[in-house]
């Protein structure tokens, strides 16, 4: 085995786990700060990937300023679920139920309107051009795309930390996590908060998805695979720590890839066992610390 | 004066409800009412839509000539969502409340084996138009159970007599979806090359979740083993995404990618336009430009005029459930007597679409399978069915009676499950 082959392999560790990391870190906002579990995290994956097929594919826009597009589209589609349906039942006896019921309705929901808008047959957009060619380790050829998408990961993550914690916003953002009553009574807008946190951890979803439609089968039902994959991270790295989601896709993305080039046929195992040997040790999650939103 | 008219009134009613409750009755006793099941959402929606779209335009065919001596053709659909549990109530509701002649339908081969249960129990024919798992036909079959495609064990035997004639192909790494399918399309192949050819190997194997998004890792894992062939058991999704990722890897560039159950199926084509490779060895239960007869090309058409697109593989099949359906109604005589429908319909010989000049598809009393020609072509270039820009060709065509099982093959497998 030799050095190429695992630094091939380390790159594609990486492009999985900054895929999963950019739906996880979303998940895990929602959870720390507006204190909701939403299901349907993966369904706005799922939006971003047809958004950036309608944008590129259909109405012909150059790739970047489409993705771009088709994350902000699955903001704002985060923003109007959280205004018009999650909002009605904060605080609300029993809220844990009404939410689970709510957002996994809703997995159902928006599967069925990306259905009824863009059909069931598979859909595709093409890479750009200048990144289509792959680039070559010794005899391994690794996708310059991928190498993109690794870039964007870490610099969405440097830019959420800038946001979390060096302005105004991620201050708000912060004191909601640690106390929401107090944080309304010292004059934060928590409700207005609480939708841009929505409409941004659905944007980073989107965003996932639609860097991923060149790569994936776009197609209803996508959304479910990556909700799967974003719960193992959360648990692991710690729910409603974004860091912790960092740090958990990184190591299910390279776990999964070394697993599989030593030992294929026993592949989906490891991050199970992973997520099990988390759950035994450090229940909490890897980075769980309280208010670490 | 008034109340009494009223009363005149209401019983004028109330009789001409009655009578026309009668007609409805003595018009549903006439129609063959056959109940499809199909999924119609998730992953294998398009399969059911295409299904739902061809057997309407096999009724609509049949009704228009006057149906079936003078019987006419009505189909209801539900949607399976591909559940057991649930497929498995509605099955009874359609055989206890809209009296169904006949269930017809279902994609997964899990619900297949659940449906055909319910069929046993209740004495009602079931044709089994797309789900392919061998099991039905062999160890799990009941005499009401029919299927009209082609099942795994099949196009595993055409693959195995392609495998056979390639010299070159020598060492062989798998990759497919981890549950029943995935595995069993292989191993029927492997089994049956390993009877003609000893100089082969398997170089590795890999078997990630049926769904999984991701592949790169595998990717770099099958290059590492430096195989002749990469044998495939993807279907839909799952097939356009390991394409999709092992392209810029070159992957098909240093082997070949053999899929030979579900690999060539429309949808597939057609996803990948302008960038599907050249070469890949692929087949399906159903071609849209194989065999090129003229019932097949007219078939193609009337489909892409109902609906705007060509038709996936799975169209076909319940395109030909319902003519079977129907054929077996018109030899019978009847559409009630399932026992009497069933001595004919084990012996019927009926042409289809999918059958080449020369030869018509036919049903096998031991294991109520139809037996079919088989087609193995490769991916070229061909704009005649957008938006593909590439169909198979290089056809490689298997005789029907050289890819099914034996008797005796069907028998040890019967007695293995029932010791």
């Amino acid at each position: 085995m030799d050095a190429n082959l695992v630094a091939a392999q380390l790159f594609s560790g990486l492009t999985s786990a900054m895929t999963l990391f950019l739906v996880a870190s979303g998940l895990s906002l929602i959870f720390g700060v507006v204190n909701v579990f939403n299901f349907a995290h993966g369904s706005f994956y799922l939006l971003g990937a047809y958004f950036a097929y309608q944008m590129v594919s259909v109405t012909g826009l150059p790739f970047w300023p489409g993705i771009l597009l088709a994350a902000v589209g699955a903001g704002i589609a985060g923003v109007v679920m959280e205004y018009v349906f999650l909002r009605r039942i904060y605080g609300r006896g029993g809220e844990a139920g009404f939410q689970i019921l709510l957002t996994y309705s809703f997995i159902l929901i928006l599967d069925d309107v990306v259905k009824m808008i863009w059909g069931t047959d598979y859909k595709s957009i093409e890479r750009p051009e200048s990144l289509s060619a792959p680039f070559t380790l010794g005899e391994i050829s690794v996708p310059r795309y991928d190498l993109v998408v690794i870039l964007v990961g870490i610099l969405v993550a440097a830019g959420m930390w800038w946001i979390i914690r060096k302005t105004r916003f991620g201050r708000n953002l912060r004191a909601i996590s640690d106390n929401r009553d107090m944080a309304s009574c010292l004059g934060v807008n928590v409700p207005l908060t609480l939708s841009l946190v929505f409409g941004l951890a659905t944007a980073l979803g989107g965003l996932s998805g639609a860097l991923s439609a060149p790569t994936r089968t776009v197609t209803p039902g996508a959304g479910i695979e990556v909700i799967i994959g974003s719960l193992i991270v959360v648990v692991i790295g710690g729910l409603g720590n974004f860091w912790g989601a960092f740090v958990g896709a990184l190591i299910i993305g390279e776990v999964t890839a070394f697993g599989i080039l030593f030992l294929p046929q026993w592949a989906i195992l490891f991050s199970y066992a992973v997520m099990a040997l988390v759950l035994v040790f450090r229940p909490e999650g890897l980075l769980a610390r309280k208010g670490s939103a | 004066m008034r109340s009494k008219g009223m009363k005149w009134q209401a019983m004028a009613t109330i009789g001409l409800a009655l009578v026309l409750g009668l007609a409805d009755v003595a018009l549903a006793a006439e129609k063959i009412v056959i109940g499809g099941m199909y999924p119609m959402t998730g992953r294998a929606g398009r399969y059911g839509i295409d299904s739902v779209a061809a057997a309407e335009i096999a009724a609509d065919e049949i009704n228009a000539k006057g149906g079936v001596n003078g019987r006419m053709i009505d189909l209801i659909f539900t949607d399976d969502k591909s559940n057991t549990t649930y497929a498995v109530k509605v099955a009874n509701r359609y055989i206890k409340e809209d009296k169904v002649n006949f269930l017809m339908g279902v994609v997964s081969s899990a619900v297949g084996l659940a449906v055909t249960e319910v069929s046993k129990e209740n004495k009602v024919i079931f044709v089994g138009t797309d789900h392919a798992s061998t099991a039905l036909t062999m160890e799990k079959f009941q005499p009401y159970y029919f299927r009209v495609s082609n099942n795994t064990y099949q196009s595993a035997a055409a693959a195995a007599l392609y495998a056979t004639d390639k010299k070159e192909w020598k060492k062989y790494y798998v990759i497919g979806p981890d549950y029943e399918y995935g595995h069993r399309t292989w191993e029927d192949f492997w089994m049956l090359l390993g009877k003609k050819r000893t100089d082969v190997t398997m170089v590795g194997q890999a078997w990630p979740k049926l769904y999984e998004p991701d592949y790169t890792p595998y990717i770099t894992a099958i290059l590492n083993a430096k195989p002749d062939v990469l044998v495939t058991s993807f279907w839909g999704g799952d097939t356009v995404a390991f394409i999709k990722q092992a392209l810029p890897y070159k992957l098909f560039d240093k082997m070949k990618m053999f899929n030979y159950d579900g690999g060539g199926n429309y949808e597939v084509l057609e996803a990948l336009p302008n960038t599907l490779p050249k070469g890949l060895v692929l087949s399906a239960r159903h071609h849209n430009n194989w065999p090129d007869t003229k019932e097949n090309k007219e078939y193609v058409k009337k489909f892409k005029a109902k609906t705007g697109r060509y038709p996936s593989y799975a169209a076909s099949g319940a395109y030909a459930g319902v003519y079977f359906i129907a054929e077996g109604v018109r030899q019978a005589g009847t559409a009630e007597d399932a026992d009497k429908l069933v001595a004919v319909m084990e012996k019927m010989k009926f042409k289809l679409p999918e059958d080449p000049d020369g030869f018509t598809s036919y049903m096998r009393p031991i294991d109520h399978q139809i037996v079919q020609m088989q087609a193995i072509g490769e991916t070229v270039p061909n704009n005649s069915f957008p938006p593909a820009t590439m169909m198979l060709g290089n056809w490689k065509i298997y005789k029907a009676e050289d890819i099914i099982p034996s008797v005796e093959e069907i028998e040890a497998a019967r007695k293995a499950v029932k010791k």
